[in-house]
């Protein structure tokens, strides 16, 4: 596990979102990145019953197939097994969710030496929303030491004018990067597609 | 994530696997008399071979109220062990007693766990729900196959969060056998009972 960058990517001008996908892949490809798999973060969000405008975000990482995080609206957040979302079930009268709400990121899962790269699809049921790409340095776990390296891999797959910033709760963090940090930003990224517009392509 | 805490009454992760039950049979002995009742256990267990197994665990109970008509309460427990400070939170959900079978001859419940991060209270209490009480329980645990069997001394707490500071809640133990299974393993019951049997007359083991 390494230090992680989450970021939206504009689907080009004239082009599907399918074929932006395939075009970044490609260009990893030629890169000399290998496909290593299929990855999929998805994030349910459970409300409080009527009145209450309490709610919980239930999000799973395909690289932690074990875990879930749980992050409320006031940014308490819990780390545990899977058995938690059973526990959850158990809380239908109190938090509830519907399938149609979840939003997910799927796509194909790249390896480039130290480097994962995921290029995602985000979708909320059968409508998709936008484009996602992370990419991971692994042998690293404190973000200020491995930013700038991170960022110069971006910029050779994404182009130059692609400048990364460290997310905004992750700037002074000075202890380990944790796969928390990773889920934050994806659910950051996750509400900025809930609030746009629905895309016409 | 996948320790468990010694001194819980179970540690099987659950999501997709089949609906998971808790047997249940509890009894209670004297202070002065959990030395021989320990003494017939080391003779009966399995884990006994690198001495004895002890725990001491702080178990917090949280509950919330589910409103509307039927306002029933749903309660969550937070346990963790005191020995093993690095060790992960265990999260239970314990179901009402079944009490289809009234022939059972012990105690059947369901039963949901996980193991979290240390932030599992603050988090509770973030999704409402509230400290109902909360104790120290400190023994032994052995195993018998698929049996775990706790000899426990309960502590309540003088002041809240002081460890230091406990008070035993009675001069006896409690003893618990149980058994995590999937839902239908009825012939549990018959080896849990068999077991009890054997711990007779130090402690007479029933359902709840």
């Amino acid at each position: 596990m390494g230090v992680t960058c989450v970021t939206q990517w504009p689907v080009a001008e004239g082009k599907s979102m399918q074929q932006t996908v395939d075009f970044l892949t490609k260009k990893a490809e030629f890169m000399g990145a290998t496909k290593t798999g299929t990855f999929a973060v998805d994030c349910d969000t459970f409300h409080a019953s009527a009145g209450n405008p309490k709610f919980i975000n239930v999000l799973h990482n395909s690289e932690y197939p074990k875990t879930t995080f749980s992050i409320t609206d006031s940014n308490s957040t819990l780390v545990s097994d899977t058995g938690f979302d059973a526990i959850l079930q158990k809380l239908k009268g109190i938090y509830s969710t519907k399938m149609s709400s979840r939003i997910e990121s799927k796509g194909k899962r790249y390896q480039l030496a130290d480097f994962i790269v995921k290029v995602g699809i985000v979708s909320i049921g059968s409508s998709n929303r936008g484009i996602l790409v992370e990419v991971e340095y692994t042998p690293c776990v404190i973000l200020q030491d491995c930013w700038p390296l991170l960022t110069e891999f971006m910029q050779g797959f994404l182009g130059n004018g692609f400048v990364p910033k460290p997310p905004s709760n992750l700037v002074n963090k000075v202890d380990v990067y944790q796969p928390l940090d990773t889920i934050n930003q994806y659910l950051e990224h996750f509400n900025q597609f809930r609030k746009a517009q629905v895309p016409t392509r | 994530m996948s320790s468990s805490l010694p001194g819980n009454l179970g540690s099987v992760s659950t999501t997709g696997g089949p609906n998971l039950q808790e047997y249940v049979l509890q009894g209670t002995i004297l202070d002065q008399s959990a030395e021989a009742l320990v003494h017939r256990l080391r003779a009966l267990c399995d884990n006994v071979d690198q001495g004895l197994e002890t725990f001491r665990d702080h178990e917090m109970v949280f509950a919330l109220h589910t409103g509307g008509q039927t306002n029933n309460q749903v309660m969550l427990r937070a346990r963790r062990s005191l020995d093993q400070a690095d060790s992960p939170w265990q999260l239970r959900y314990l179901g009402q007693t079944d009490l289809s079978d009234k022939s059972r001859a012990v105690t059947v419940r369901s039963y949901l766990d996980a193991l979290t991060s240390d932030t599992l209270p603050a988090f509770l209490n973030d999704i409402g729900f509230r400290l109902d009480h909360e104790f120290v329980a400190k023994g032994h645990m052995f195993r018998k196959g698929k049996m775990k069997v706790l000899v426990s001394k309960l502590f309540k707490f003088q002041k809240p969060n002081d460890l230091q500071n406990l008070e035993a809640m009675t001069s006896s133990r409690l003893v618990e056998l149980s058994v995590v299974a999937p839902s239908g393993s009825e012939n549990i019951a018959d080896d849990m009972k068999v077991f009890a049997e054997q711990l007779k007359p130090l402690v007479s083991m029933d359902k709840v």
